[in-house]
């Protein structure tokens, strides 16, 4: 029998739902595909018909929530940030979207967004990284550059993203807010890289 | 750069130098090149802030020297072991960048007045400002969020985007509730609490097993004391409670205002208050007010911090010109209570113990006070020269107390008189003295350098007996 495309729909969110319960209790690792299809209640074999693992299950959860982060984004910036101000806001509004998953979402985005050489790429994550990374480069298109920055600027935007991503992961200050120091950190130092160093670039306090 | 080799070289020769060995000081050049040219690793945001100031480097070397002079040559292990730990504190104090201003001020104060000796240092440690690093917007809005759910903008009928003041540990900025108050606005760089308390425990624990001199364990409480009233300051509710509670003492006709706190838009990290519209005592001398109305400040100003001292057994102990809102229409804005030292009841005792002893001119009782006051058990205990200088101080101290009528605090020879007896103590070395005392004297030499700079008068015994009256009533 074939089901609906509705009931479809329904059963992708009950997944999504029931997944993010169970890894938050039992940990990305120690949890089965199995563990995930009983409580949705359904068959394993039915799960994979939505999601072939429990890597792109994961990844399907991080990348709605930079989807949703964008928004934020776009809805509360203001038009007056700096570049230094605008990235900020662009990295803490996707942090603060992916914050209900904060706790099991190391070993997740390790896998998925390692930027090492592995047998089999992620395709949700490879995914994500263009779409940040798009969005960065059109937030740094709209501060007057003439041209996008090349790829050595690009990629060294990547590791501090994902340096940050790292240490929001195990940061256990409240809120993270040693996190937000590192991202006000992170932002204006790599403003200041491209924008060919000196103090007073992108706010930054040097003596 | 030429101007700071030429700074170094002047620094240089201000600095002490060991007579016997080192006549020329060509060892202490050595050890503070060696101290500046070595590299400090940036661990956390903060650090990045880092002290590279040539002030800095000299407090260092300075430091190091001074060790080096401690330890004969047949102490050279334990030596080697005390380098050790300074060089680790001293790296750690370098990297703290909100301590930037308090480091340069220990450079400047060293370059100055090198007889100086390592237990001043806690003296200046307890006046250290911290300094955040400034924060946009989007950074201000993320902790809002955080604090409160909300943004600003929902928050508040209008928020200024622009702090128009820096904090010690963030800034404040100016907003209108949505019921039309005007407030002021202070919010706390995200996790800078946490580096601080982190940073002074370590720094303290690296220091103590120095023993550098025979009171260095009094420098090491002292450093514990200042440690607990800094991070009095990291938590906006402390002083939210504070507040209020000092608000509370004053009416409308006492002219002195302590702003409202709005509880709702205040937390840890962020405080919201009543404005208060007016200015600081520099915007203020400029105006060129006349003497009628530097005495009616300075009268506030007495009445507000013995108002405080006598009822709540506070001792305002951060009495810096920041805290003072000279207002349009006469009043005496008082803000920042994040560093307030109230006192136990035997602190309480004892403060009062000297003061009466001096009004009633009892001098064994005095003695006696002071002796506690230096943490010895009994006057007989103390050098007499050491009871004597002391003694000196409380005079000065004392001085307003006992005359009639009207008290000059505009008068210079009675400021410096005050100001040599400090300096008379430090060269001496008498510093040993409960952790208390760092806080009263940095209350009675704030205020009165306030008072000294405003040139302004009052009648300080009235005031003292009406305030101190107040306590005596009630109690009965
Ligand atoms: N309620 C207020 N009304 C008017 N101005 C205010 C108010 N609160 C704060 N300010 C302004 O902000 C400045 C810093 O505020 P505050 O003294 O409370 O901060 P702080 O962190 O305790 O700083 P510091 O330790 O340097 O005094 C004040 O000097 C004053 O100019």
């Amino acid at each position: 029998m074939r089901i609906s495309e509705q009931a479809k729909q329904d059963n992708r969110i009950r997944i999504l739902e029931k997944a993010v319960d169970i890894f938050t209790t039992k940990g990305f690792d120690a949890t089965t595909t199995r563990d995930i299809a009983l409580a949705a209640g359904l068959a394993t074999g039915t799960l994979f018909n939505y999601f072939p693992s429990k890597e792109t299950l994961a990844m399907t959860m991080v990348t709605e929530a930079f989807r949703q982060g964008r928004e934020d984004f776009q809805r509360r910036r203001t038009g007056d940030e700096d570049l230094a101000e605008e990235l900020f806001l662009f990295i803490a509004s996707g942090l603060r979207r992916l914050r209900p998953l904060r706790t099991f979402l190391g070993p997740v985005l390790e896998r998925s967004l390692s930027p090492f050489p592995r047998k089999s790429v992620c395709q949700e994550g490879e995914a994500a990284r263009q779409g940040h990374l798009n969005a960065v480069q059109g937030i740094i298109a709209g501060h007057g550059f003439a041209e996008a920055p090349d790829y050595v600027a690009m990629t060294m935007y990547w590791s501090l993203y994902l340096g940050i991503l790292a240490f929001w992961a195990n940061d256990t200050s409240p809120n993270q807010e040693e996190t937000q120091a590192l991202i006000d950190y992170a932002t204006r130092m790599f403003v200041q890289i491209i924008s060919g160093g000196g103090p007073g670039k992108g706010g930054a306090d040097a003596e | 750069m030429l101007s700071e080799e030429f700074l170094e070289q002047e620094l240089l020769k201000a600095l002490p130098k060991d007579r016997n060995t080192d006549p020329a000081g060509q060892s202490l050049a050595n050890l503070i090149a060696g101290i500046s040219s070595k590299k400090v690793p940036v661990n956390s945001f903060f650090r990045v802030w880092i002290l590279g100031s040539l002030q800095a480097r000299v407090a260092f070397g300075y430091l190091a020297y001074w060790l080096r002079s401690r330890f004969s040559g047949a102490e050279v292990k334990r030596r080697l072991k005390s380098e050790a730990h300074l060089a680790a504190a001293l790296q750690l104090f370098g990297t703290m960048g909100y301590l930037r201003g308090a480091v340069m001020k220990v450079g400047q104060m060293l370059a100055n007045l090198p007889e100086v000796v390592p237990e001043e240092f806690a003296e200046v440690l307890s006046a250290l400002h911290f300094e955040a690093p400034p924060m946009h917007y989007s950074l201000v809005r993320e902790v809002f969020l955080d604090e409160f759910g909300r943004e600003p903008e929902e928050l508040f009928a209008s928020f200024d985007q622009q702090a128009f003041a820096a904090a010690s540990l963030g800034q404040v900025h100016r907003a209108r509730l949505l019921s039309g108050e005007e407030v002021a606005v202070k919010i706390q760089y995200p996790g800078i609490a946490r580096t601080i308390k982190n940073d002074l425990r370590t720094l303290r624990l690296l220091l103590q097993p120095l023993c550098l001199t025979k009171d260095w364990e009094d420098t090491i409480a002292k450093l514990a004391d200042i440690e607990r009233m800094l991070l009095l300051e990291t938590d906006y509710t402390k002083e939210a409670d504070h507040c209020r509670r000092a608000r509370a003492v004053f009416s409308a006709e006492d002219r002195v205002v302590v702003p409202e706190i709005y509880n709702g838009l205040s937390s840890k990290r962020v405080l919201t208050s009543e404005y208060l519209p007016g200015c600081h005592i520099n915007e203020y001398l400029q105006s060129s007010p006349d003497q009628a109305e530097r005495d009616h400040f300075t009268t506030l100003l007495t009445i507000a911090t013995y108002r405080l001292y006598y009822r709540l057994h506070w001792l305002p102990a951060d009495p810096h010109p920041g805290n003072f809102i000279f207002m349009e229409d006469g009043r005496l804005g008082l803000i920042d209570f994040g560093c307030t030292l109230v006192l136990d009841e035997e602190e309480w005792r004892d403060s009062n113990a000297a003061i009466q002893a001096a009004l009633d001119r009892d001098i064994l009782a005095l003695n006696q006070a002071i002796a506690s006051a230096c943490r010895f058990n009994h006057p007989d205990d103390m050098e007499p020269d050491h009871l004597e200088v002391i003694r000196q101080g409380f005079y000065w101290f004392m001085e307003p107390w006992q005359q009639e009528g009207l008290f000059d605090f505009g008068d210079k020879a009675f400021f410096l008189r005050g100001i040599e007896n400090v300096i008379e103590a430090a060269r001496k070395r008498y510093t040993r003295s409960v952790p208390m005392t760092i806080w009263s004297n940095r209350f009675t030499f704030g205020g009165r350098a306030f008072c000294y700079k405003l040139q302004g008068r009052c009648e300080f015994r009235n005031i003292f007996l009406r305030e101190s009256a107040w306590r005596e009533q009630d109690e009965s």
